[in-house]
């Protein structure tokens, strides 16, 4: 089977059952990999009112259609489940080396089903399948415990771990990988540690069997020979994400103290320039990667060991550095180890302990909860303690172990209007109130908040920050392309960066696989997904979906105090307004419920009746469904 | 002065390049700055990230010497 | 003509590797090339490709004399050798490899394809 390992493994961790298949090549055509497959298992085989951390949900290791090719670049592997922190799909994705590894083992996708009765790793080496006790490994943090098993192991493996935090239940936590690669959001490490899989350890030395080597190999040559020039390619190379956060500064939309303010005055102290200049290590690629956006670096603080991490890129800068209001690069860095060690999501968990310092200044939490701890902005010190505090679930940190909404609720007091989260997942790093078709994006995202789904801040400032009308079809289009390089399993930043085509990452597919298929097709596909996430989502969680596409108080009504931004909110109406126009663009009636007609298109007519079972199915739209759903921002002449 | 201005992406569109693929000459007044270089082209920086020149990192109040290659580097969502 | 290594550029892609193999064995299989990149994780953070230098060592160990130069480099020719691996043994710097699925003992012929591809001036042409 052209373009894949050619075995699917589903393992029942109960009884320790362990059924090799040939991959189905009609389930592979249809759904391509990674986020495809693991949207349409999820949606097949979890029982709607399974607990995301009990026996029934199922955790899913799936690489994609590209990944191990000879592409740009198919260094990907997604992790899927029903997510804790949002009670609904989750997928999220890592680079690295792992993917790659696993197709060379010769394996598309493996299935773990039930709970380990003790703490236990999964051991693939070709075609050897074990699960092995992980008695010693258990409590390790994830950074400590890819070296020791590197040790144990040798260094050819392959190696995913989960840290304290995902053996705890922590909702934001992570998987990590290559030292500092994560599956980070949605809690994918809390689903692994509910499983007792520790880690996950792959060799591979097979072949991956390819349609036309000698047309993939010349067109991923002639990629390679073309970008190489690039503008784009020396400044990313050396820099890496970590260069935006001047940028983001100056267009007010730099998440700063817990999203109170969009402008961080001393951002200059923890950018891309300081990390390059005074951190930085070596610079790091994924496999197959000639762009290493990677930035390996070293923390150095008076008083504490020196520590080693990848990263911090911009989300962390933002999410940690900003929010929490952080002045020094090097406490930047020294948490993203922390945050990567514990196995947390530096996202996720940079938003919650941010949440936390705000709840902290308002006295909602005291330093009677804090074990006689402060927590004060921009405290490296008090943020480690509690973070601690957090990953072993002591005292107040089992509160926020929950994640901003789950803390919120739990805290009461109107928290949750300064939660900056949707269904349950942080924001990313960009404020909204000056930029709402970000807010959108991150209201209706399947997955909950997160900026790989839709990124529209140069979409709002081409249309017009203050316009909320004519961006909804971006965002439909937005969540469709975006999301699709997560299911080919390659990375997205060859398109967004270095002018790779779609039509090229397709071309590339056909070699690989000989497959007919095409942009169109592939477009479909991922709106299938997306459909389907949602229908999925309402199912679990009751609707309408209009319920669900909520935005925090914050982001609609608090006006930025200060800063780019300043005097900047969204606004309830305008938001709602927006909202109309979404689901019109998506063929979903006003209530945000997918319509029958739109789910036949897709060829999920089965999700359609499922919904109509639980009164969900969305009411026929009176002119019909649009006939392309999702629309490309054309470039405004000059 | 001239100067030469190169940008990929969706900022290649607006750069309009005459010279190669991605490069724009441009003729510029003495001691301009990145940003009023950009003014004057009619390209707002919000769609610039930062300049990179020499190798190096350059922020937008960069002044660029005679026939110096700037690179005008798009923002893009990271990490 | 030699490829020269900056370690210090290297960082672990592995486009080399894949190359490599694809130009060699036809094959998508990273684990099949003559480079290999060592990569010294999490402390201190560095990589190391590592690739023959044509010494000449497994030419003189092997003991049917399969191994040949041309030109810079020695080949090794597959319908002599006999995979008794002494080669490999004999390998100084350990850069003799080998992978199940091969016929023979895997090294560097100098055909330049990991330069053409590296984008980092980890391995470049010297002469």
């Amino acid at each position: 089977m052209d373009g894949f390992g050619g075995t699917t493994l589903r393992i029942n961790l109960a009884t320790g059952e362990i059924k090799r298949t040939p991959t189905d090549p009609a389930f592979a055509r249809e759904w391509m990999g990674a986020r495809g497959f693991v949207s349409k298992l999820l949606y097949d085989e979890v029982p709607r009112d399974a607990d995301p951390l009990g026996p029934d949900n199922i955790f899913i290791v799936a690489p994609g259609v590209m990944t191990g090719s000879f592409s740009p670049v198919g260094s990907k592997i997604g992790f899927g489940c029903i997510s804790p922190a949002t009670n609904g799909h989750a997928d999220s994705s890592m680079g690295g080396h792992l993917g790659p590894e696993l197709k060379y083992a010769g394996y598309d996708l493996i299935v773990l089903e039930k709970i380990a009765p003790e703490a236990q790793y999964l051991y693939i080496d070709n075609d050897t399948v074990e699960l092995r006790s992980a008695d010693k490994y258990w409590g390790m943090g994830s950074i400590d415990l890819e070296k020791r098993m590197k040790d144990d192991l040798g260094e050819d493996f392959q190696i995913a771990t989960i840290g304290p935090a995902g053996e705890n239940g922590i909702v934001f936590s992570c998987i990590t990988h290559d030292f500092g690669r994560q599956a980070g959001r949605c809690g994918v490490g809390a689903v692994m540690g509910s499983k007792r899989i520790k880690a996950i350890a792959v060799r591979g030395t097979k072949s991956l069997p390819a349609h036309d080597l000698d047309a993939m190999t010349k067109l991923t040559c002639d990629i390679i020979e073309r970008t190489k020039t690039h503008p784009n390619m020396a400044p990313w190379q050396k820099y890496g994400t970590a260069f935006f956060v001047g940028w983001s500064n100056e267009r007010g939309c730099f998440p700063t103290k817990n999203f109170q303010k969009t402008y961080h005055e001393d951002w200059k102290k923890i950018d891309g320039e300081r990390l390059v200049e005074e951190c930085l290590v070596t610079h790091k690629a994924c496999f197959g990667c000639w762009m290493n956006c990677g930035k390996y670096s070293r923390a150095r603080i008076p008083g504490k060991p020196d520590t080693y991490v990848e990263g911090p890129e911009y989300e962390t800068i933002a999410l940690v550095g900003g929010s929490c209001a952080f002045t020094n690069i090097h406490h930047v860095a020294y948490a993203n180890y922390l945050l990567d060690n514990l196995g947390m999501d530096t996202m996720s968990g940079g938003s919650t302990i941010a949440f936390a310092m705000e709840c902290y200044q308002r006295g909602i939490i005291t330093k009677d909860d804090l074990e006689g701890n402060e927590l004060r902005w921009g405290n490296i010190d008090d943020f480690e303690h509690f973070l601690r505090m957090i990953a072993a679930r002591r005292g107040i940190g089992d509160v926020f172990a929950r994640g901003t909404k789950g803390a919120a609720e739990s805290l009461g007091q109107d928290t949750i209007a300064f939660a900056s989260q949707a269904k349950g997942m942080e924001f990313s790093g960009y404020d909204t109130r000056w930029y709402p078709a970000q807010l959108l994006s991150y209201c209706t995202s399947d997955i909950g908040a997160h900026h790989n789904r839709s990124w529209t801040i140069t979409t709002d400032i081409e249309l017009g920050r203050e316009n909320y009308k004519g961006k909804a079809p971006v965002v439909v289009y937005l969540q469709h392309i975006r999301p699709l390089f997560d299911t080919w399993s390659c990375c997205r930043l060859f398109w967004g960066e270095l002018d790779v085509t779609p039509e090229e990452h397709v071309e590339t597919i056909r070699h690989l696989t000989g497959w007919d298929v095409t942009l169109d097709e592939c477009f479909l596909v991922s709106e299938k997904i997306w459909n389907l996430n949602r229908a999925h989502y309402l199912e679990r969680n009751g609707g309408p979906g209009r319920k669900h596409d909520v935005a925090p108080a914050r982001h609609l009504s608090e006006p930025v105090p200060d800063g780019p931004a300043e005097g900047h909110t969204v606004g309830a109406e305008n938001f709602e307004a927006m909202l109309d126009e979404y689901y019109a663009a998506r063929g979903w009636d006003r209530d945000g419920n997918p319509t029958r007609e739109v789910l036949d298109v897709l060829g999920i007519g089965f999700a359609a009746d499922d919904l109509e079972k639980i009164g969900l199915l969305g009411k026929p739209l009176p002119g019909g469904i649009p006939k392309v759903r999702g629309q490309k921002l054309k470039p405004k002449a000059m | 002065m001239v100067l030469y201005l190169r940008s990929g992406g969706k900022l290649r569109d607006k750069l309009q390049p005459d010279v190669d693929h991605y490069t724009r000459r441009v003729e510029v007044e003495s001691g301009q700055t990145i940003r009023e270089i950009l003014g004057v082209l009619g390209i707002d920086e919000g769609f610039v990230a930062f300049a990179f020149a020499e190798g190096k990192f350059r922020r937008l109040d960069y002044r660029p010497h005679e026939e110096e290659v700037v690179t005008l580097q798009p923002p893009v969502s990271g990490g | 003509m030699k490829i020269k290594v900056t370690k210090e550029n290297c960082t672990g892609c592995k486009l080399c590797l894949q190359i490599c193999t694809i130009t060699h064995k036809h094959e998508i299989n990273p684990k099949m090339a003559a480079i290999t990149i060592d990569a010294h994780f999490p402390e201190p953070g560095t990589f190391e490709p590592r690739l023959c230098v044509q010494c000449g060592a497994c030419a003189q160990a092997c003991p049917v004399d399969a191994i040949h130069l041309e030109g810079d480099a020695y080949v090794i020719d597959e319908d002599e050798c006999t995979n008794c691996e002494i080669c490999v043994d004999a390998c100084p710097i350990g850069v003799m490899f080998t992978h199940p699925d091969a016929p023979t003992p895997i090294k560097c012929d100098l055909c330049l394809k990991c330069t053409e591809v590296c984008n980092t001036s980890a391995l470049t042409v010297v002469e």
